[in-house]
């Protein structure tokens, strides 16, 4: 039907007749059959697959009942994984709000040389993670990266590199995400400035206010439904890292970068505990399901 | 009403926090471009490199003249000639961005204009699509596109990138259309004109900004996504994110034609945000000015 809809659409402004009338539904069609094919079932394929195995010796999916979910509240793996992903998708999005918002702030200018600024910022955005993960691999190479050369003649980096010690590892994989990342803050953070009325700011300067009484009292309540959803988006991708510490660590050294995303890929991967990489995965969901409603209560978000 | 020697502080605390971020670009693109025992250089070459393009030249097939020495396939072969890895990429990621672009426009535009109950439900619902970890995406899409046949496909890899970006391009493209006010849709309906009408007349024109600056992160995302391109292709095609993991052996990394690969793919995808620039930081408003 919408295909049909579209052809006939681009021939002559004909009206497709569904999309005539004032009911979402015919609109709403072709999001709601992609996200069933493609989202709604691979939810119940991992309901249904967190009840099974995969047995080795026949080769196939076994019934195991409630083993998987009672495996996973004794697993101390997983709550080390899950300990490490809120870590990570904390600081991560603390770090990129505020230095996305302060960047903002400074590149929100019409003097020269800004619109280039702007526009070389964004080119952090198109490198793959998986690469960007190389990128800085290589720049905190134990012999020959940059940072480490740099940190080691500051005299801030003992012998051991930043990536292969378990108190610094994840720290190290943090520096690529906030790197890549914080320009979409920046990027997004910039159009809400720019498309403010510039009206309050100018009679708020003539009544005497200071650079900080206008941030804290006309930016951020105006910018504060941006802020929201920026941090809604990034905080659910952030909170499925997989790609960095895939390329970078690959969970180590140890356990110290183990993420939820990465635990799931390798029970299901390395381990072919198909049943339990479900399980995981699952539980991931519910974690997140849960974060991402609090906020959107608490920040009063209405779509 | 700012002092000169603000402006200026401004300006040199910009230039520097850029060229911060830009610095490890810099440098990948130095080592893509320099002669390979200068990569492991202590302390580290960053400016006064040896140039050399014999890296480009091997992961791209393409020339700069001078003395390359080794024309032809090289042995082992596989690690080179990653040009049609970068067209793979370039269908995917424009393919995919056009379906979820104007899928999610329609729906946007609905869920815009016509409320009906249970609509902040749904659109959460539409988010939370995008909160399952990649795997668990990865693993049923796998066993259905191997029933379909479209494992492999460029059909089976654009559906699933268009999928991934659905929450994100509906949620934008919303507030988008939740910044044009609602009185230019009511005059047009009190004239007789259809739902259709306003929309492909309208109000989408008033939002190509908007579309255009969703279009861009679409296209991103599809570009740099990794984990969906590894599970469901094989050998028939493979996005550049993907076969970058070829440069890593077990006898180490080809960091000079690793860093190549990744100059060449900033490319294309730098060129198409370009092409919306205009319209990129003007259209992400994110409905900022509303309520």
């Amino acid at each position: 039907m919408t295909s049909s809809a579209a052809a006939s659409g681009r021939r002559s402004f004909a009206a497709p007749r569904a999309l005539l009338s004032d009911h979402p539904l015919p609109w709403l069609a072709p999001l709601i059959a992609m996200l069933v094919v493609f989202a709604l079932f691979p939810f119940f394929y991992n309901i249904w697959l967190s009840f099974h195995e995969f047995a080795p010796r026949q080769r196939a999916l076994e019934w195991v009942g409630t083993a998987n979910w009672t495996q996973l509240f004794a697993d101390s793996r997983l709550w080390g994984a899950l300990g490490i992903t809120l870590l990570y998708t904390g600081i991560c999005l603390a770090v990129q709000l505020v230095l996305g918002l302060a960047i903002a702030l400074l590149l929100d200018s019409d003097d020269p040389g800004f619109g280039f600024l702007r526009g070389v910022l964004t080119l952090t955005l198109v490198i793959p993670p998986a690469i960007t993960g190389m990128m800085f691999l290589l720049l905190q190479d134990a012999q020959f990266g940059v940072f480490t050369y740099a940190l080691k003649s500051l005299g801030l980096l003992g012998g051991q590199s930043i990536l292969g010690n378990p108190s610094t590892a994840l720290l190290g994989v943090m520096v690529a995400d906030i790197w890549q990342w914080t320009p979409f803050m920046v990027l997004i953070f910039l159009a809400g400035l720019r498309a403010m009325p510039t009206e309050p700011f100018e009679s708020a300067v003539i009544d005497g206010a200071s650079g900080w009484q206008i941030f804290r009292r006309l930016t951020l309540p105006m910018l504060s439904k941006v802020i929201a959803i920026a941090v809604l988006i990034r905080g659910i991708d952030l909170f499925r890292a997989f790609d960095y510490v895939y390329v970078m660590t690959s969970g180590g050294p140890g356990t110290s970068t183990y993420t939820l995303s990465l635990y799931a890929w390798q029970q299901t991967f390395s381990f072919i505990n198909w049943g339990y990489g479900a399980t995981i995965s699952l539980f991931s969901l519910l974690v997140i399901l849960v974060v991402a409603n609090v906020f959107v209560v608490l920040t009063k978000l209405r779509w | 009403m700012h002092s000169s020697s603000q402006r200026v502080l401004r300006a040199v605390a910009a230039w520097l926090v850029v060229a911060i971020f830009a610095f490890p670009i810099w440098y990948w693109f130095t080592i893509a471009f320099r002669v390979e025992r200068e990569i492991f250089e202590l302390p580290p070459l960053i400016f006064d490199f040896t140039f050399s393009g014999k890296s480009f030249e091997e992961v791209f097939g393409i020339s700069f003249g001078g003395d390359s020495g080794t024309r032809g396939p090289l042995a082992g072969g596989g690690n080179f000639y990653m040009l049609p890895r970068l067209w793979d990429s370039i269908v995917i990621a424009v393919c995919s961005t056009a379906l979820a672009v104007s899928v999610a426009t329609l729906a946007s535009y609905a869920l815009s204009r016509m409320r009906f109950a249970g609509q902040h439900h749904f659109v959460f619902w539409v988010l939370s699509t995008r909160m399952m970890p990649p795997v668990a995406v990865a693993i049923p899409m796998f066993f259905i596109y191997k029933q379909f046949g479209l494992l492999d496909t460029y059909t089976g890899v654009i559906l699933v990138h268009a999928l991934m970006n659905l929450p994100l391009a509906v949620l934008l493209l919303k507030s988008f259309f939740d910044d044009i006010p609602t009185e230019i849709d009511e005059a047009a309906l009190i004239d007789g004109a259809s739902r259709w009408l306003i929309f492909r007349r309208i109000v989408m024109p008033m939002a190509l900004g908007g579309i255009a600056a969703t279009a861009v992160l679409c296209f991103i995302f599809s570009w740099t996504e990794f984990l969906f391109v590894l599970t469901l292709t094989q050998t028939g095609l493979k996005t550049v994110p993907v076969v970058s993991s070829t440069f890593v052996t077990s006898t180490g990394t080809a960091w000079g034609k690793m860093a190549a690969l990744g100059v060449g793919a900033m490319v294309p995808a730098f060129i198409f945000i370009l092409l919306v620039q205009k319209n990129l930081v003007r259209g992400l408003t994110l409905g900022s000015l509303k309520q």
